[in-house]
């Protein structure tokens, strides 16, 4: 087979399996611009664009108060579990002390606890602490991950343990050692972690639903609900803010693509 | 084994113990939310499976004993749940082989690669609810776009295919009987839990387990493949022998996190597509916790239920770590 | 990287300044808020409305987002509840109270004056808990069989008229129901929702419990031929449509979807509902509305639902809340529900007037005398204390998708309900020993006096 011929078919399938990721996008798209009668015919573009549908989101809910939330409250979390995770692992991967392993399985073995399990003691523990419909009731409980402590500690494995012994010879302590060293060359794997926890929790939508009762407080899941309740299925509108809920995160992935299957590449994988 | 000598081994110990202190410190953050928001809970719901609590303080609190765990194994519920929680496994290994297939096409020396990456990672990275919300009307039998591209083809060809109810239907491609935990000719076909599955493999298929597999491939050595080809071995031999074993440990880690995964969902695809119907099929073990506890109140149950669920996760995870690290060992 | 953290903190910090300072005030110019967890049928819109016009010291707001029991109960546990919520049957109205999230206003009430005899019947079921009362009536609704006058018109059909038989609404059904050539159904003589099948099992002398509510008897011969009949209008006298044919119907969307919008948009000639369906059928303006009294089978009964708002124990502003209940004994209260459609007012009085029989901004509407009758003859539904309605609502619910898709015969599906419900009560009472000796007084009781 020759190499031009076998190119042109490799786009041609990669060009097939693009349109089935993409039909559906397109879909969302056409039938975000239609009015709410032609929601349900097979017409796949609109007879009439109505591109007012974009401002009647905005309208009609406080969407931009629910964009500010998501974005708000993703950003505390991934700070925190960036911050909070980075620590532990270093204490994981770089100090010898004893227990270290075993402590770390028990984190490891957590993975595996469905979250309904700790979903309701956690409740509980937030009505406990009156922290129900609050901003740090949806920020403080997802901002220790085991996760991300699990994948920085495979990166960090992976930094010369030569470097630790240098600086300790510079006369730096442990303190400064990873802040000035380790951190700055785990970048990569900070930002794998920071990309994975801010999707998870920009989209997140059981917590939220469960924990927010303010109209003022809703994310963006569960305030897009709306335009699904059984009191008005707006379809069109409902596209038109799924459409608007994903551009900050296409943003985001196309900024930080080149770290991600870097950042996954050194971490993860090695056990 | 040699004994190190003492003097070494002092200097070990004493490191150590100065280390301990400072890895307290920076183990402190992130442990004291472990324990208030993970471990502290865990424990909590084992020690509530064991009484009949409810959160709303209607029946005077008591313990049960076993009882909750005794109710859930004589309930018919539970057990057609679990059914339906391994039912939509059945897609895993399509989704998994899937982003294998992918990565090795976007592994390819091909221009403008990044874009097709960044479109087949399009649907993993929209939120869920949006999703659901669109394949919803997707499946719509009369005016969905998959039922009527079904319709076009058949038509097209004269196959006379009626196409399937989606999520309005009990049927399902192993014929599993609605009410019991038994294979009934009338549910054969095609039905709520084959598309949710079928969803599920469109928004996984090129996700993280693609990026992963990406990854693991660009770290396979050159002159490994370049010397199979050398020896004429065809490139399906080659991806056979030399890079499906350096795969192997990336295989292996998407296994056991797609399991913990699968195990633990439905939950957001119940909620938002189905409530859980038709006739219950498409209410996996977390969603029928979320019902117990969040809308009848049985705390306890639902807890001993998602304990059962933790269990059954376990189990397979030290399946999956036994038979899968043989693999890796090659 | 010291650095890019305390930027960044710095300006998550700054963030949430910005949040805090964005919060919306619950206090509205000195005014005391109240928070009322209610549907967001528009009709509330105006309710709210007249509520601060009346009582200009309070600023009342609606919650539509938290309607959900479960959502109430933790809610006010956990100190963020509404000031206000509505309850829409007896066993919400027993969950509430038992939670200790009902407050007993029964002193209040009688302080103010104000007689919860004035209400319907079937409403003080949802208000009166072990002789206590918790609340006021917010509205009451009961169905009749909607009418498309344009349709009988066309067909030279004369209008149906009560009272009448199940057997008369399925000829009258099928002689309405129109084909193409192909046999597909274009109109259906008639539609009704699945969820009221209540209605039907009322109609035929049936029960969910026997009276005393120590057993489900969804299993009685009068529940399966209810039942039964619900699943022949669909596949035997094919009347009205499945579940895959009113999918397949693309409805208009707006308030009150699914059988309202598709009996609003001329696809079926009659259908059974309530008056509430005015708040979204006014809205099509072409359309010619008649109400018949529905028909029934062996009882002359109509199901009867709607709700009533109570006060939560743990609002700080309870006191303040009272007004709205208040209010709901106003005249200005049952007109405003009255001439809205929005079911009728909670005070039976207030509909003997002649606004209400004919209202000015809506001469055509001339049935209003029939929505009165069936109120009047119309059953709340009956309560089992021995086990949890939802679980119980769930059960029956998975059953009746059953039949409703015809895979299940009524008679086999209404066995496994019942059976599965009785399961359900016997783990309670294995729970509860105080609730055991209840039940097995109750059961003593009966047998003793040889009727069930």
């Amino acid at each position: 087979m020759s190499a031009k011929l076998r190119n042109t078919l490799l786009y041609l399938l990669l060009t097939l399996f693009a349109l089935t990721a993409l039909i559906p996008f397109l879909w969302m798209a056409l039938t975000s611009f239609k009015p709410l009668e032609e929601v349900e015919k097979l017409n796949p573009v609109p007879t009439v664009w109505h591109p007012e549908n974009y401002r009647k989101v905005f309208e009609q809910i406080s969407f931009a108060r629910y964009y500010f939330n998501s974005l708000f409250i993703a950003a505390w979390v991934t700070f925190l579990t960036c911050l909070t995770s980075s620590m532990a692992a270093f204490a994981f991967a770089r100090l010898q002390w004893r227990q270290r392993d075993n402590v770390f399985r028990l984190y490891l073995a957590t993975l595996m606890i469905p979250g309904v399990v700790t979903m309701i003691p956690n409740y509980t523990l937030m009505v406990k602490l009156h922290l129900l419909d609050s901003y740090t009731g949806l920020i403080v409980p997802s901002a220790f991950s085991a996760f991300g402590t699990f994948l920085l500690r495979q990166f960090l494995l992976t930094i010369p343990a030569a470097l630790d012994e240098a600086a300790e010879i510079d006369g730096a302590n442990k303190w400064q050692l990873f802040w000035d060293v380790i951190l700055p060359l785990a970048r990569p794997g900070l930002i794998t972690l920071a990309l994975f926890t801010f999707m998870g929790n920009y989209g997140s939508f059981f917590w939220p639903l469960v924990m927010i009762k303010s109209e003022h407080l809703r994310t963006l899941p569960t305030g897009m609900l709306f335009f699904d309740s059984t009191y008005g299925r707006q379809t069109n509108l409902l596209m038109a803010a799924s459409l608007m809920n994903i551009v900050p995160l296409i943003v985001l992935f196309i900024v930080s693509q080149k770290f991600l299957v870097r950042g996954i590449q050194m971490g993860a994988v090695k056990g | 084994m040699t004994t190190p000598p003492a003097r070494l081994q002092n200097s070990r110990r004493a490191r150590e113990r100065r280390d301990l202190w400072v890895a307290i410190g920076f183990l402190l953050p992130n442990l004291l939310g472990f324990l208030l928001f993970t471990s502290g809970p865990v424990l909590f719901s084992l020690v509530v499976s064991f009484s009949n609590w409810n959160l709303q303080q209607t029946v005077p609190f008591r313990w049960v004993g076993v009882e909750n765990y005794v109710q859930m194994l004589h309930n018919s519920e539970f057990w057609l749940y679990t059914i339906n929680t391994f039912y939509f496994l059945l897609g895993m290994p399509i989704a998994v082989f899937g982003s294998l297939f992918l990565a090795v096409m976007l592994s390819q020396k091909l221009r403008g690669i990044v874009i097709f990456r960044t479109l087949f990672y399009l649907p993993s990275f929209t939120s869920g609810v949006a999703l659901m919300i669109l394949w919803k009307s997707l499946y719509n039998p009369d005016f969905g776009l998959i039922n009527a591209a079904i319709r076009h083809v058949s038509d097209l060809l004269h196959l006379g295919i009626t196409p399937p109810e989606w999520l309005l239907s009990t049927k399902n491609v192993l014929g599993l009987d609605v009410e019991r935990v038994a294979v009934n000719r009338a549910q054969w076909g095609m039905g709520a839990r084959d598309a949710i599955i079928i969803m599920g493999i469109w928004m996984g298929i090129g996700g993280n387990n693609m990026l992963l597999y990406l990854a693991a491939l660009t770290n396979v050595p050159q002159e490994l493949t370049e010397a199979g080809e050398l020896d004429g071995a065809s490139s399906w031999q080659v991806f056979r022998h030399i890079v499906w074993p350096q795969l192997a440990p990336t295989t292996f880690f998407i296994l056991v996190m797609s399991f913990i995964g699968g195990l633990q969902g439905g939950f957001e695809q119940a909620r938002v597509m189905t409530n859980g119907g038709p006739a219950g099929t498409t209410t996996t073990l977390s969603y029928h916790i979320y019902t117990k506890a969040f809308e009848e109140f049985q705390i306890g149950y639902a807890s001993a239920v998602s304990w059962a669920l933790f269990a059954l996760i376990f189990v397979l995870t030290l399946v999956n770590w036994r038979f899968g690290n043989k693999e890796v060992s090659y | 990287m010291r650095l890019f953290f305390s930027i960044t903190l710095l300006f998550l910090l700054l963030l949430s300044v910005v949040a805090w300072r964005i919060q919306p005030k619950m206090e509205q110019g000195g005014k005391i808020p109240l928070v009322w967890v209610s549907d967001d049928n528009p009709a509330r819109r105006d309710q709210v409305a007249l509520f601060n016009t009346m009582y200009p010291q309070n600023h009342l707001r609606l919650d539509p987002g938290n309607g959900a029991m479960e959502k109430v109960i933790v809610q006010s546990l956990g100190g963020v509840g509404p000031d206000l919520f509505d309850c829409y049957d007896g066993f919400q109205l027993s969950a509430y109270v038992r939670s200790g999230v009902a407050w007993d206003v029964t002193e209040e009430l009688k302080r103010l004056n104000m007689d919860i005899g004035a209400v319907w019947e079937p409403l003080q079921k949802y208000v009166a808990y072990d002789k206590r009362v918790y609340g006021f009536g917010t509205n009451i609704a009961s169905d009749a069989l909607w009418f498309n006058k344009d349709i009988f018109d066309a067909e030279g059909v004369p209008y149906p008229k009560g009272p009448w038989k199940w057997d008369d609404l399925v000829k009258l059904a099928q002689r309405m129901t129109k084909r193409d050539s192909s046999g597909r159904v274009e109109r259906f003589g008639f539609m009704c929702e699945w969820w009221n099948w209540l209605h039907f099992v009322y109609q035929r002398g049936g029960q969910v419990y026997t009276s005393d509510g120590t057993r489900c008897i969804v299993d009685s011969p009068e529940t399966i031929a209810a039942v039964q009949f619900l699943h022949d209008l669909i596949y035997k006298y094919q009347v009205v449509p499945s579940p895959i044919e009113e999918a397949a119907m693309a409805t208009q969307g707006g308030w009150g979807s699914g059988v309202i919008t598709r009996f609003g948009a001329g696809k079926a000639a009659m259908a059974l509902g309530g008056r509430w369906w005015l708040c979204t059928l006014r809205d099509y303006k072409k359309l010619r509305l008649g109400v018949a009294e529905s028909p029934y089978s062996l009882k002359r009964v109509f199901r009867a639902y709607g709700k009533a708002t109570l006060i939560n124990r743990h609002s700080p502003r309870r006191e303040e809340a009272l007004r709205f209940l208040t209010y709901q004994s106003t005249k200005e209260y049952n007109d405003l529900i009255n001439s809205q459609a929005d079911g009728m007012g909670p005070v039976v009085g207030y509909t003997y007037t002649d606004t209400f029989l004919h209202n000015a901004h809506f001469p055509e509407e001339d049935q209003n005398a029939v929505w009165r009758e069936t109120a009047l003859h119309s059953q709340a539904d009956q309560i089992s204390p021995f086990v949890n309605g939802q679980v119980a609502s769930r059960l029956i619910t998975k059953q009746l998708d059953l039949v409703k898709s015809n895979q299940k015969s009524a008679a086999e599906a209404m066995h496994t309900a019942a059976q599965q419900i009785n399961e359900e009560i016997a783990k309670m009472l294995e729970q509860d020993p105080s609730l055991r000796q209840r039940h097995a007084a109750l059961v003593a009781q009966h047998s003793g006096g040889g009727k069930l």
